[in-house]
């Protein structure tokens, strides 16, 4: 068996455009689900009446189907729920607004539940603390406790954004011209679907990494006051490097001490 | 300055406390001694509402309420002129020792950035930490921290700071440097009640000792008093054995 490696340079070029469109949903997704996600997980830790069973059944709705199944089922309701809106408009329709919303909805059901353990990670003696200093709960809230909640968060966001640029691939099926689906068209006129499915494969890697080595960095940049002082010869996970900053070593606390208040 | 009448508390049918009676004056250092469970901490938590009373009148800094009644504006003027030493410190893990300080002159007080740092320089300078300014409390620690958790409460100029066992989370050899600021701001003049299982502390720093036994203050008077004369059976059961093990 040999590649066709013409065909794979020429689909590379071709499904590039699909990137800005596979981008576009996972940006609009994570932006908007987000700030509901942090809503929601305050509505559960809260316990607010009436909202909170709203949240639960929600996020087992979300996470009790299989995505498919929730694209299948908004492409072919909204279409038809609008057209007795709107009429016949509603089947013109860019596509990827049906997108939009089954991954915006999706990622709000996996979000609740990362802010919402990353709430519970932070210590209430925090909002004691703040409410001691005379500050209202809501300061408290937005200054101590969500930095400290974000950082625990990340690596799940992480997780979950790269689930969603993956997932995103399923968008073809609502023929929205995603990489995925540019790739598939066309493997579909020259028979060619290894090659056209290798590069889909790189596509998604790249993003995927350049997705990664951004959380990392996020992470390293919000968890400045945690970061041991000490260098560590922790493994760097990194491929290729990227330089790390120099970290001073400056700590009155040996290595056992500073190990029990991480524990903290 | 600050009274509190008859101070009921209960978790779950469990009376915490049943019925404390307390008056602080201005300059006053008080010790509150007493074995494990006896509602020592939960006493300071509910006269600052971090938990809720479930009865009890209080009359301090222009409120004069019942604890049931107290409103938003009444909590938040108790808590303002309380400063509290948590026995875990609970510094602001997401800010520098100087921004532990700072944040509650900022964002509470509403003074200005560069006024409230030199107030908290001040307050760092008097635990003894001004070089450890930017650290976070990560870096620094147990006694540090929990110097740093004085100055907090310094730095807020309030009428009465409360002290929750506040080296009872320390390895002993940090106790010594968190004791002696404590000295120190007893010295001066700071109006502090202190919850603490440090006799030497109690006998030799406070000018009064409550004794605490089940939800009840057994008694209370001078440190001599207490501790070389005390009148209750259950006092003396307590030092006797809590001296005998020091």
């Amino acid at each position: 068996m040999s590649l066709d490696t013409d065909f794979m340079v020429k689909v590379a070029y071709t499904a590039i455009h699909g990137v800005p469109v596979t981008l576009k949903i996972v940006l609009v997704a994570l932006l908007i689900s987000l700030p509901i996600g942090v809503l929601f997980a305050l509505i559960r830790i809260y316990r607010i009446k009436v909202l909170e069973q709203f949240v639960k059944f929600y996020v087992s709705l979300i996470r009790g189907t299989p995505i498919i199944a929730q694209i299948l089922i908004v492409y072919s309701a909204f279409p038809s729920l609008l057209n007795t809106i709107i009429g016949k408009a509603a089947f013109d329709i860019n596509p990827i607004y049906y997108a939009y919303i089954v991954f915006t909805l999706n990622s709000i059901a996996t979000l609740t539940e990362v802010f919402r353990s990353a709430l519970q990670t932070v210590d209430k003696g925090q909002m004691e603390a703040g409410l001691m200093v005379g500050m209202k709960p809501r300061q408290t809230f937005w200054r101590i406790i969500f930095p400290q909640a974000l950082i625990s968060a990340l690596p799940n966001i992480a997780n979950a954004t790269l689930y969603l640029i993956k997932n995103s691939s399923l968008a073809f099926i609502m023929s929205v011209k995603d990489i995925t689906a540019i790739a598939k068209t066309e493997a579909a006129f020259n028979y060619n679907f290894l090659e056209a499915y290798l590069v889909v494969w790189v596509y998604y890697l790249i993003i995927c990494y350049c997705a990664e080595v951004i959380f990392y960095l996020l992470e390293r940049y919000f968890s400045k006051y945690r970061r041991p002082t000490k260098k560590t010869t922790g493994f760097n996970w990194l491929p290729f490097s990227i330089k790390q900053p120099e970290i001073e070593a400056k700590t009155d606390l040996t290595e056992s001490e500073r190990t029990n208040h991480a524990q903290n | 300055m600050l009274k509190i009448e008859g101070l009921k508390k209960s978790y779950a049918g469990n009376d915490i406390l049943k019925g404390i009676s307390i008056n602080v004056n201005k300059g006053d250092v008080i010790s509150i001694i007493g074995p494990s469970g006896s509602g020592k901490t939960t006493l300071l938590r509910t006269i600052t509402t971090l938990e809720e009373a479930n009865g009890g009148h209080i009359s301090f800094a222009g409120v004069d309420n019942d604890f049931q009644k107290l409103n938003g504006k009444d909590i938040h003027t108790i808590r303002r002129n309380i400063g509290f030493v948590f026995q875990n410190y609970n510094l602001f893990n997401n800010k520098t020792a100087l921004q532990n300080i700072t944040e509650g002159l900022i964002v509470a007080r509403k003074v200005k950035k560069s006024e409230a740092e030199k107030i908290a320089l001040k307050a760092l300078e008097r635990v003894g930490l001004t070089d450890r300014q930017n650290h976070y409390p990560s870096q620094l620690s147990g006694g540090q921290q929990q110097r740093v958790g004085i100055a907090r409460a310094i730095a807020l100029n309030p009428q009465v700071i409360f002290f929750d066992e506040p080296t009872s989370a320390l390895d002993p050899e940090l106790v010594g440097e968190v004791l002696k600021v404590m000295q120190d701001l007893a010295n001066s003049g700071t109006t502090m009640v202190v919850v603490t299982h440090q006799m030497n502390f109690a006998r030799d720093v406070s000018n009064r000792v409550i004794f605490m036994a089940d939800g009840y203050i057994v008694e209370q008077g001078s440190p001599k008093k207490i501790f070389e004369n005390p009148s209750e059976e259950r006092t003396k059961t307590f030092l006797t054995d809590i001296l005998a093990n020091v």
